[in-house]
Order: C-alpha cells, then structure tokens, then sequence
C-alpha cells in the first residue's frame, strides 16, 4: 500500500535533522496558523500564490532562494565545524549524516539558492527593462516557480522522512546505483531534480521568447541593458543544457528503478559515460549562473558610476563567446578519469580561453568605473567585492585548467576553496548586489545602508577568511569531503576557516536585520519617484513598486541608456503625454494552475521515491486534468480600464515630474 | 542579428504563426510534408533489406535518408524558412546544431580515448615480471 514507506524512515536515532524538521515544522505551521487566523489567506492565494504577474513570480523565486542559502548555510556551518573538531576523532556527526550533508549542502545552493535566485531576479527586472507589460508565457512561469518549490520541498522533506543522497551533489556511479546505494537517499536527489528540472527549463524557453520577441518600441538588441543580455545567453544555455541533465538523471533511474544498465559497474555499463553526461551539462549550469550576475553588476558599476558601460559591444560579445565556449570545455572537471594528453590539453585550452571574455568584462567594468563619480552604496560595494573576489577565483580557475597541475589538485580542498571562490564571489555576490539595487523597485523602499554595508564587510571579510584556509589546506594535500582526519598540519587550518565561517554567518544576520529595520522604517526610505538610485534603464521609468502593468505606455526607446536619455531630454513619454491617451490595458488573469500542477507534481516524486504506484499514478493524472483545464479555459485576460491606469499612473507622474525638472537644471 | 535595427521589435513571427496564408495552402503544405515524410521512411526500411544500394553503403544511404527526413520536418513541420522573419528561428536552430555536435562529438571523441593512459597488454605482462 505505501510501497517501501513505513515507520523506520523517520530517523528517531538521530537528534540533529528531527530537531531541524520539528523546527521547520513549528515554524511554518505558526506562519500558516498566523496567515490563517489574521485573514490574509484569500490575499496570500489571490495576490501571491495564483499571481501570474512576473514582478510577484520574481519576488516569490528570492525569497524561495533566501530560505533555502539558510538552510544550505546550515549545512555549511555543520560540516565546517565537524572538520573542525573531527581531528583524530569522530567529530559529531556520524560518516553516513556527514555525506548526507555535503550531497545536500551543494544540491540545495546550486538548485535552490542560486538558481531561484538568479531566475527570480531576471524575472522581476527583464520585462521593466525591456518595458513590456509580462514575460512571453505569464502561466507558464508560474509553473516553473511551482515547480521548483515542489524540488526544494522533497529536497528538505528528505530530512525527517528517509535519508538524503550520500553520493554528493551530482550523485556519481557506481556509488549511486542500487547496489551501493539501496535506501530512498538518491531517488530523493534525483526526483527533487527531474521536477524543479522541468520548471528551470520552462523559465528559460520563457525568458528567451520574452527577450527575442517582447521589445517595446525601439528596443533593438543592441540597445538591450546588459541584464537583458546575459539573460539572454544564460537562458539559452538553460534549454540547451538543462535536457542533458534531465536525460543523465533519466538513465540513472532507469538503472535503479528497472534494471538498465546505463552506468552500472555489471552488464557493460559505464560509469565514464556518467561524468561526461552531467558535466556536459555541469559547466554550462556555472555560466547559466554566473552569466546573469555579471549583467547585474554591468548595470550597478555604470548606475552608480554615473557613466554609460564602457565597451557596451564588447560586453555583448564577450556574453555571446562565453554562450558558446562554455559548451566546449567540460571535461577539465575529469581531466584524471584517463583521456589521453591530446584531449585533456585541448580542453585545458579551450578552458583558459573562455577566461579571456570574462577578462574583458572585468576590464569594462573597470574602464567604467574610472573616471565616474563613483556612489560606494551597498550594491556598488557588492559589485566591488565582486571585482576583486572573482579575479582571484578566476585565476585559480586558470590554474586547475591546467591538466599538470589538476593532477595533483583535483578533488582536494585547493578545488573546493576555488568553486566557492567563484560562486560565492560571483553568483552569491551579484545576487546580493542586485538584491540590494532591485529592492527598491520591487517593494517601494530602500534598504537601510547601514546594515547593508555592514553585511557586506561581514560577508566579504568572512569569505576570505573562510576560503583562503582551504586553498591551503588543499596544497598540503587535503582531499575533499572527508568525515575526519589525523594530519596535524590541517588542524589549524580547518580553525581558523571554522572562524571564518563564524564571520559569515554574522554577515547573513546582519542582512536579515537590514530587512527587519528597513521593513520598519519603510516611510523614511520610501521610493516615491520610482527611481531612487538615478538609474538608467527602463526599469527605473515606472514608479516602485511598479503598477500591475508596469507601465502606462509603452516607452518609445531611442538610443541606449534608455531611461537616461529620456531623463537627459526630459520628454519621457509619460510626461509628453497627459491625462485623455491612456487606454485600456488587458492583463493575463491569475491562474492556480502552477500551484495545482506542483501539488500534484509533489504527490507524484514522494510517491516515485518510496514505490507507492497507485499515488503516483493518482498524481500524474492530477497534473494532466490541471493542464487540460487551463487548456480548455474560456478567460484569459481581464481589462484594466482607461481611467484605473490613468488615476495610478497621474501618482508617480507628478514625484516623476518634480524629479526630471530638478535633473534638467544639472 | 544586426540587420534586425530598423525592424520595430516583436515584428517577427513565431513558428506556425503564419497567418498569410489560406487554410487550403497549409494544408497542402503538411500533406506534401506528411508524403515525402513517408516516403524516406519506407524508402530506408526498403533499402535496409533488398540489394539495390551497394550493401557495405547501406550505413551511409541510411544516414542520408536520415538527414533528409529531418530537413523535411524542419520545412513542411516546423517552418523553418530563410525569410527574414525567421531569422530567430533559423539562429535557434543553428544554436541548436552547434550544440549537439560539441556535445555528442565531444562524448565521441573523449569516450573514444578513455585508455589512453593505460599501457597495453604486453607491457602489463612485462611489468608483472
């Protein structure tokens, strides 16, 4: 009846991940209870859930990534203590919990940290830039938010119902086959991926469309901000290389769940043929990530620089290049599996080559900055970080590009220090960056700077502090993911970046303080113009947060910088245009569809984890009705009235008004 | 991409988005589609079994038959086209390609060399002593 399910998967022995969930489940039956008992249920299912709007859809992807950095934070501070004391002992944390949590460490932060949190930026602020009203297909993104909660649920779901992969954060065979891996750990892993798979692929075939053929007026692609760009090559790679993923993953359960032999050790599979698949996908999945977070910085460094983007078409090319180059050097991730010396140097080259376009973005930026009246707010702070983090990440980046040196560094700590190096530097880094400039558009107020810059030194000095013992710990021969150790000379290592981790995690509290002080001073650092860090992108033209259509007219775009030459010129459409134009606006209508369809999408991966057929059959058949009733639906847009628009847009225009005519006097 | 400057944006049509024409020239269009479709399927069972094509190129006949296949249902399905509106299309698809051939070519080529470092049987012999 309840297939492979019963009593001994919740583990009653083990303390840490009961306490954790009880935790969890406190505290998010006290949220429910409270949204319950003060009445904003119908306003949480109307406004957020069933939203199709892509500002809201944006909003809900962050805040879906934050929750989850601060449970794979917690996985960090677990195992960095664990390497702390787990000298010549056991440590706390038993080997078979300690693998649990580095697999779901790396799996929640790629997944469900930076992938929501780069989707969900892009989603808020591509359309404002590209000043249309909604993404290409409005319900479908919110079916691809959906469904990646659905993955972040039965990830976390995972620690007090069954076990989670120990395999790591790409689950390699043969360690997770069946034979060595019997329990529900990596069909957990794997089902949690296939279906927040699928919602990744559907944001991107979406954000592509939107970018290829929702442009306002005078839009051409070489008038694109950057962001809009690099969303671009970042959504191409996701529907080129997210299908690689999800065919790997398809291979590897059908080989647990009926008997293929794709890559089992037995029967003349290959386990080879594994690595080269997921990391087919793997390397492109980094500039999938770190490519929109470049966009963010070019937008911050020439905002807060007061200078248009040095070297604007060579960015754009260097974007398009690394788009292609990064399908073509994955293999340096296995360059010890035993190719030959000619395939290992070709991909060793085409690795430090694909570091020449990143190097002309850094020396944009550099050349925009130069000159500028530079504004150190908290996102330029961020954007700096980055600057100087990434360069030193890239180049150790270099370093292990080369097979010689690989040999010797591959898997040990000197690998792990230089992947954090980089995404922390640079993903994690721009998404704060952008997080820090965006707010304002999204909710209506700035974010408190003193708390922000505090978070940013706490952040960028822990980082270090962290990491750089790492790189040393990996030259004096530490491999990676190891329970405990006797080596002495580690042991003061694993200390100090025990303490540095310490420093991050004041980093994160002080930038949970910033929002609980912002959200309560939320008048004082209200955003009335719509444009509070003299921006020069469409997003800015719209008032904060922005009306449900974003805007009023379509902006007629004459050059790049949009917003800034409109601010230049002063004749900013809504200002040219008075009161007797608008017009009626028709929006998509909300839709429960996303929310259903992942209901039903979660019934039916708990179900395929634990065998329970008839549960899965009962979801599969949910998911299809859910989508026969949106396809057959009558309404599909409702209208807003001329004089709504009229009456919300005559509000900003006037702050909008007071603004451009102070800006025309500099 | 920068012949696209003076078109104002969204003006390019989606894939079967093409609503200059009548119904019945669609429709002929997927029939002839469907036919020639039809006809390299059954063309490539036939040559697979009979010796009308020079047997050790049957491999080779089979993959062009393949090929044209796809070049059929690129046409007559997908409606990809050389006319200015379909450059996104036509892009997307060499993007498409471009991938594919890195990646299964890659697979190829590093599959192919996995033993590289392995010494061959005889010298293992020598090495046991």
């Amino acid at each position: 009846m309840l297939g492979k399910l019963d009593w001994s998967a919740i583990p009653f022995d083990q303390p840490i991940p009961l306490i954790a969930g009880a935790v969890v489940l406190v505290g998010i039956l006290a949220v429910l209870a409270w949204v319950v008992v003060k009445g904003h249920l119908p306003y949480l299912w109307h406004e957020w859930i069933t939203s199709v709007d892509h500002k809201r859809i944006g909003v809900m992807y962050i805040l879906l990534a934050s929750v989850m950095l601060l449970r794979g934070g917690s996985d960090a501070i677990m195992m960095r203590i664990q390497q702390a004391v787990a000298y010549q002992s056991q440590g706390y944390l038993p080997p078979e919990h300690y693998n649990q949590i580095f697999s779901a460490h790396g799996t929640i932060m790629i997944f469900f940290v930076a992938m929501p949190f780069v989707i969900g930026l892009m989603n808020l602020i591509v359309p404002l830039q590209l000043g249309v009203r909604d993404v290409a297909f409005p319900t479908l993104n919110s079916v691809g938010f959906w469904l990646t909660a659905t993955g972040a649920l039965l990830v976390n779901l995972s620690l007090v119902i069954g076990e989670f992969a120990r395999t790591g954060w790409l689950a390699f065979p043969p360690l997770s086959e069946l034979s060595y891996s019997p329990g529900v750990g990596v069909d957990y892993y794997a089902w949690s991926l296939q279906i927040s798979g699928v919602g990744t692929l559907v944001a991107g075939i979406n954000l592509v469309t939107t970018v290829l053929k929702l442009r306002t007026k005078g839009m051409n692609y070489l008038r694109m901000p950057m962001f809009c760009w690099t969303t671009l090559a970042s959504n191409l790679l996701i529907v080129a290389a997210f299908p690689i993923l999800t065919a790997t993953l398809a291979m590897l359960l059908l080989d647990r769940y009926l008997g293929f032999h794709f890559f089992t050790n037995e029967a003349g599979g290959n386990v080879m043929m594994f690595m080269n698949l997921i990391w087919a996908w793997g390397h492109p999945e980094v500039y999938i990530l770190v490519l929109p977070a470049f966009g963010i910085f070019s937008e911050v460094v020439s905002t807060f620089s007061g200078k248009a983007l040095f070297g604007y078409r060579s960015m754009v090319l260097a974007t398009m290049a690394i788009c292609v180059i990064s399908f073509m050097v994955w293999l340096h991730h296995f360059f010890t599996m035993g190719a030959g010396p000619d395939v290992n140097a070709i991909f060793g080259i085409a690795s430090m080559i694909i570091a020449i376009p990143t190097g002309v973005k850094i020396y944009n930026w550099l050349f925009t900055m130069y000159g500028g009246r530079i504004r150190f707010e908290t996102p330029m702070l961020w954007s700096i970080g980055f600057m100087v983090t990434f360069i030193i990440g890239g180049l150790t980046g270099v370093l292990v590009a080369v097979p010689p040196a690989d040999f010797i560094l591959h898997n040990s700590m000197f690998l792990v220090a230089h992947f954090h190096n980089v995404i922390i530097g640079g993903v994690l880094f721009g998404a704060f960056a952008g997080f820090e400039y965006w707010f304002p558009k999204a909710f209506g107020f700035r974010l408190d700077e003193r708390w922000g810059k505090l978070a940013f030194w706490f952040t960028f000095l822990g980082f270090y502090v962290t990491f750089i013992p790492l790189y040393v710990a990996g030259m004096l021969g530490m491999t990676r993911r190891m329970q405990h150790y006797d080596v002495a000379a580690w042991r003061p290592w694993m200390l100090v970046a025990a303490a540095g981790m310490a420093v991050l995690t004041i980093g994160v509290i002080c930038q949970i303080v910033q929002l609980v002080v912002s959200i309560r001073n939320r008048e004082a650092l209200r955003d009335r113009t719509g444009d509070p860090w003299d921006g020069r992108s469409l997003e800015w033209a719209t008032s904060s947060p922005p009306p449900v259509f974003n805007f009023a007219f379509n902006p007629d775009v004459r050059g790049e910088d949009a917003y800034w030459d409109m601010k230049a010129r002063a004749q900013q459409q809504s200002l040219e245009h008075g009161g007797p134009e608008y017009q009626d606006i028709e929006m998509p209508r909300n839709s429960p569809t996303g929310f259903v369809c992942a209901f039903f999408a979660t019934i039916m991966g708990f179900a395929l984890i634990w065998h329970i057929w008839w549960m899965v059959i009962l979801g599969g058949i949910g998911a299809f009705a859910t989508f026969v009733v949106f396809a057959w639906r009558d309404h599909d847009e409702y209208v807003i009235p001329a004089e709504e628009v009229a009456a919300i847009d005559r509000v900003n225009l006037e702050e909008r008004r007071s603004l451009v005519s102070m800006a025309g006097t500099v | 991409m920068s012949d696209q400057t003076h078109m104002p944006a969204g003006h390019d049509l989606a894939p079967g988005d093409e609503e200059q024409h009548s119904v019945g020239t669609r429709i002929l269009g997927y029939v002839v589609g469907l036919v020639l479709a039809l006809l390299l399927t059954a063309t490539s069972f036939f040559i697979a079994g009979t010796d009308l094509v020079w047997q050790p190129s049957i491999p080779v006949a089979l993959i062009v038959l393949a090929i044209a296949q796809m070049g059929v249902h690129l046409v007559f399905f997908l409606h990809i086209t050389t006319g200015p509106d379909n450059t996104n299309n036509v892009l997307a698809l060499a993007f498409g390609l471009l991938v594919v051939f890195l990646v299964v070519g890659g697979t190829v080529w590093i599959m192919a060399h996995l033993n590289a470092n392995m010494p061959a049987m005889d010298q293992i012999m020598t090495m046991r002593r």
